[in-house]
């Protein structure tokens, strides 16, 4: 028989481990997208070994599953001396995570531009630092909102993962929360309408943007 | 009248790789005149027009407004630095024919960019002189739209204001009105016919032979890279001795029968 009392109750624990999932995919959109700039930049910078580093670093990220980097970043810095806490590790590798998919959002929209756009600012004799902030990233950064809701959108699912590390983010207190209760069915359908929450809200704001920018 | 530069280019060549497009170019322009260059498509008309303002390097020879050379420090040495590159394109204006307008701006904010960011004007300022450069293309009435609210005259005639509000004393245009719908040519044709009458210097790529007939001083005919004539419209256009040039207006004058 489904707990109707078991589902109910287990919205307390996990609104409450809710403030952990948005935290670490908030934190890790936001370091991903100063990253990301950077990474974006370098790839498309005139110097090659940056480049290349760039190119590494976005196809190593996107290679490699966000659980075993979480694994990886979990048992490499106790080895390496560096103590931090799991949510500042988790935050941070969510983050790097996020910056391969960022930076190649970004590249797409900037190269979506027609070139004869800076050719006319060239033209005028505009310089190569007031192209790029009036013409190209204003454009890039419009075009690219959408993209980066639904990054954000991924990142919220993807932010479940860290349970392995121990954060009691949503997936975690289901876990905890479907072993006291022996009810996991009704945990983890909780859990489900969390998450589905979140992210009807965020593809809410994904629409008005999209919207805003088709005008 | 506008103060006019001149143009000199001397045994211009540029390669794309091992691909020779512009072979021995020599072409001097006076002040205030207009030169149209025409030819069959892939004759190197665009690639000629944009060595003129450096958008393409050319390879060897001299190009100078003028006087002075464009591009490099001295013929065949090291490049100009940026900022004097950017210095001597301030006067000289380019029109596009996908007209290039930036689309998150409105036609005002299109033309003022380039007076408040090169040449410094306070934001009044600028929208001042924006305005009334768009009134001069007779858009007075659309400077608040968005390039995509406006037809594709219209948006050609938002280039060419953001062009002269810069106050160029030469013009460059790249077939100004092939993108357009025919019954839109005219708009476009006229407010370069008033630029013309102005006074002011124009390299005018165009297949547009009415404009070349009656508005230009000049006719210069490309074809695989090499320019293979220039002089009077009429001489060009009416009885040209070259085989080449016969032969492309045939086709010309049997693609317009109908
Ligand atoms: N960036 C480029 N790289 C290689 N070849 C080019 C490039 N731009 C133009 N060309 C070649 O140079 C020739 C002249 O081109 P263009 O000046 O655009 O001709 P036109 O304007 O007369 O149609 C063409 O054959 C074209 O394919
Ligand atoms: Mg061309």
């Amino acid at each position: 028989m489904f707990s109707v009392a078991t589902f109910i109750d287990s919205f307390g624990p996990l609104l409450y481990a809710a403030r952990y999932t948005l935290l670490i995919s908030g934190l890790g959109i936001a370091l991903g997208l100063v990253i990301g700039a950077l990474i974006c930049a370098a790839r498309l910078s005139p110097f090659p070994a940056l480049r290349r580093f760039a190119a590494v670093w976005v196809s190593f990220l996107r290679g490699v599953p966000l659980l075993v980097q979480l694994l990886l970043v979990y048992y490499l810095l106790p080895v390496i001396g560096i103590d931090v806490p799991a949510m500042v590790a988790a935050v941070v590798t969510v983050g790097i995570c996020a910056s391969a998919y960022v930076s190649e959002i970004w590249r797409g929209a900037i190269a979506a531009l027609p070139r004869g756009q800076s050719e006319a600012a060239v033209a005028i004799g505009m310089s190569p630092g007031d192209i790029w902030t009036r013409i190209i990233l204003p454009q890039a950064v419009s075009l690219s909102l959408p993209a980066l809701v639904n990054e954000l959108i991924l990142l919220v699912k993807a932010s479940s993962l860290v349970s392995v590390v121990g954060i009691m983010e949503i997936t975690r207190a289901s876990q905890a929360q479907a072993a006291t209760t022996y009810r996991p069915l009704e945990v983890y359908i909780a859990a489900a309408c969390i998450y589905l929450a979140i992210n009807l809200c965020l593809a809410a704001v994904g629409r008005v943007l999209e919207h805003r920018m088709a005008v | 009248m506008v103060q006019a530069s001149s143009v000199e280019i001397a045994k211009v060549n540029k390669f794309y790789g091992p691909f020779h497009a512009l072979k021995d170019i020599d072409l001097s322009i006076a002040p205030g005149k207009v030169t149209c260059l025409i030819g069959p498509s892939g004759s190197g008309k665009s690639t000629l027009l944009r060595c003129i303002n450096f958008l393409e390097e050319y390879s060897s020879g001299e190009i100078r407004i003028d006087g002075q050379l464009i591009g490099y420090k001295t013929p065949g040495g090291a490049k100009m630095s940026g900022r004097d590159l950017r210095t001597m394109r301030r006067s000289i204006g380019m029109v596009f024919q996908q007209f290039n307008l930036w689309p998150h701006m409105t036609a005002l904010e299109n033309v003022a960019e380039g007076l408040r960011r090169v040449r410094g004007l306070s934001r009044t300022e600028a929208e001042a002189r924006a305005a009334e450069a768009l009134r001069k293309v007779g858009l007075g009435d659309r400077m608040a739209n968005h390039p995509s609210r406006l037809s594709g005259g219209q948006q050609q005639r938002v280039a060419i204001a953001r062009a002269i509000a810069m106050e160029p004393k030469l013009m460059l245009f790249d077939e100004p009105t092939s993108a357009l719908d025919p019954e839109l040519v005219g708009e476009v044709l006229n407010v370069m016919k008033a630029l013309a009458a102005e006074g002011m210097t124009m390299v005018v790529v165009t297949h547009e032979m009415g404009f070349a007939a009656h508005v230009a001083d000049r006719v210069a005919f490309m074809e695989k890279g090499e320019l293979v004539a220039v002089d009077a419209p009429a001489r060009i256009l009416h009885q040209p001795e070259d085989p080449r040039i016969q032969a492309f207006l045939r086709t010309y004058h049997e693609r317009n029968l109908f």
